[in-house]
């Protein structure tokens, strides 16, 4: 608990002690990616492996954005942003009531490319290839002095806010009647059902809950980066980083792929990308590789003993 | 006499072409203890796992407590109360004991009531309670197969279907199971169990049938099944009277 304390308050010092805001906005994008490597451990927790969470990033985005453009405070339209990842979320996950395991993560490939496509042709509505900008920035908070809720600093509270309720949401929903009946479905769904557990009724509950997370990223980030394009958000890196830094940090952990998506991203972006901008992306392919390789149980198996 | 709880008629179910059973039919009554025995291949895992709506069924029908249930999925006959408890134990080996017997209590129904049943199975399996916090896969086999009763017993069935309980079990612990399973068939739920315990499943047996090859080759109460010469022969072709 104290350890707890220790870093929430550490998270909260890098815009107070002078981070330059650069640093400050590669914190919040760190912040994001470990709200998305989580939400998709949330889904991998009940043994379903999507290779295409960017379609929920992406449904996020664009309900945020058009709900932003149309004149609604950004708050709201983040969760309206949540809600259309959720309805895009119950439609894909009807067919995993049929598929599992390799079929179903081509599904959800192809699925983020078909979103891709829509976005790109229905031009009236989602700007086309060219997508969408002048969204607005994320609003200032009457209560909270100017300086804490203005521009970067501000996206920073904010995704540190959703990242600490997405591990909540993990942490609750491990201890939760959710959490059993989705090990009990990872395991052995026919057994399962033996004892009246429908699996398709948890398996969609997690991807509901699973896109609810992601797309409110997916919503929190057009309002950080102001512009949405279906290349950008519907593409396949936010596909697989979230999904290399959870199998990185450890398949079903709770605090695993946030430690892997701070380290990776942090490392890729600061140390990289300034000596060798081409290879700044290498970390995640090797994190893959030796999880592959070398470590099964992610980070998370290096910390406790391992359960069989 | 009244209506039976469960019926089977003419069942048939084949895997990959082959068929494995040819036309079963039988019958369970509420509050009875039923056997199903018969060699090795006979189709008594089988004939289980079709009433529990694990294996599509390709011909005949199931009735439960007056409704067609064949067909149904798994999930929605448990709801309705029928419970199978598989060969082999089959429990949740990274889960907790506890966790397991949760697991079994999941339905509504059976979770409003999980305290109670929870004492209950705790006073007919007190091992279970001593180690509730054990990984399922840390213990014995004798105590796997009573988690695995256990488990079925939280569902709060109203049709305990037991394929092979007494497999791999001590014989000590194989008499406090038979009885066991004896005060649930008159009280908690009625029984209808499978297995190659020849003798000990017939002596517990209100009703039981002899299945052979698919088919239904002889019913009647347990006890006068066991002294039947044709059960003699189907079972052991050669050699002497089943032992228990």
């Amino acid at each position: 608990m104290r350890g707890a304390a220790l870093v929430a308050t550490l998270a909260l010092l890098p815009p107070l002690i002078g981070f330059h805001p650069y640093y400050v906005y590669v914190l919040s994008t760190a912040f994001l990616f470990a709200t998305l490597a989580t939400a998709w451990n949330l889904l991998a927790y009940g043994g379903q492996i999507s290779f295409g969470h960017a379609a929920f990033f992406g449904l996020g985005a664009y309900g945020a954005a058009l709900t932003s453009l149309a004149g609604v405070s950004p708050w709201a339209a983040i969760a309206a942003g949540g809600a259309v990842a959720v309805a895009g979320a119950l439609l894909i996950g009807a067919a995993a009531a049929r598929l599992g395991g390799a079929a179903l993560a081509l599904a959800t490939l192809a699925y983020a490319e078909l979103w891709r496509g829509i976005a790109q042709n229905w031009t009236a509505v989602s700007g086309g290839g060219a997508g969408l900008v002048g969204i607005p920035p994320l609003p200032t908070l009457a209560a909270v002095p100017l300086d804490l809720t203005r521009g970067h600093t501000g996206s920073y509270y904010v995704s540190l806010a959703v990242l600490a309720a997405a591990l909540g949401v993990f942490g609750l929903m491990t201890r939760s009647r959710l959490g059993l009946a989705l090990r009990a479905v990872r395991e052995a769904a026919d057994r399962a059902a033996l004892l009246g557990i429908r699996p398709i009724t948890w398996k969609l509950a997690s991807f509901a809950l699973s896109a609810l997370l992601t797309g409110l990223a997916g919503g929190l980030y057009v309002h950080m980066v102001r512009v949405v394009e279906p290349d950008l958000v519907f593409g396949r890196f936010f596909s697989i980083v979230p999904l290399v830094m959870a199998m990185f940090g450890g398949l079903h952990s709770v605090l695993g792929p946030t430690l892997a998506a701070l380290g990776l991203h942090l490392f890729s972006e600061l140390l990289l990308h300034p000596v060798a901008p081409a290879l700044h992306q290498l970390p995640y392919a090797v994190a893959l590789i030796v999880v592959i390789l070398y470590l099964p149980g992610g980070l998370a198996s290096l910390a406790k003993a391992p359960r069989d | 006499m009244s209506a039976p709880l469960l019926s089977v008629r003419d069942l048939t179910v084949g895997y990959a072409g082959q068929l494995v059973l040819r036309g079963v039919s039988l019958e369970a009554r509420a509050g009875r203890f039923t056997a199903v025995v018969g060699p090795s291949g006979a189709g008594k895992s089988t004939l289980l796992r079709a009433i529990a709506g694990a294996l599509a069924v390709a011909g005949g029908e199931i009735t439960f407590d007056g409704r067609r249930v064949d067909g149904a999925p798994a999930w929605e006959l448990a709801a309705r109360g029928i419970v199978l408890v598989p060969e082999g134990r089959h429990l949740w080996a990274p889960l907790s004991v506890r966790e397991n017997l949760e697991l079994g209590a999941f339905l509504p129904r059976a979770r409003a009531a999980q305290d109670e049943t929870l004492r209950v199975v705790y006073t007919l399996f007190p091992a279970l309670e001593e180690r509730q916090d054990a990984r399922a896969g840390a213990l014995s086999g004798g105590e796997q197969q009573m988690l695995a009763l256990a488990r079925g017993l939280m569902a709060r069935p109203r049709m305990l279907c037991l394929d092979d309980p007494f497999l791999g079990l001590a014989p000590a612990i194989t008499h406090r199971f038979g009885a066991a399973l004896r005060d649930i068939a008159r009280g908690a739920a009625s029984v209808l169990a499978a297995g190659q315990h020849v003798g000990r499943l017939l002596r517990l047996a209100d009703d039981a049938y002899l299945l052979d090859e698919g088919r239904v080759v002889l019913a009647g109460p347990g006890v006068a099944l066991l002294g039947n010469e044709r059960l003699r022969r189907t079972l052991l072709p050669l050699g002497p009277a089943p032992q228990p």
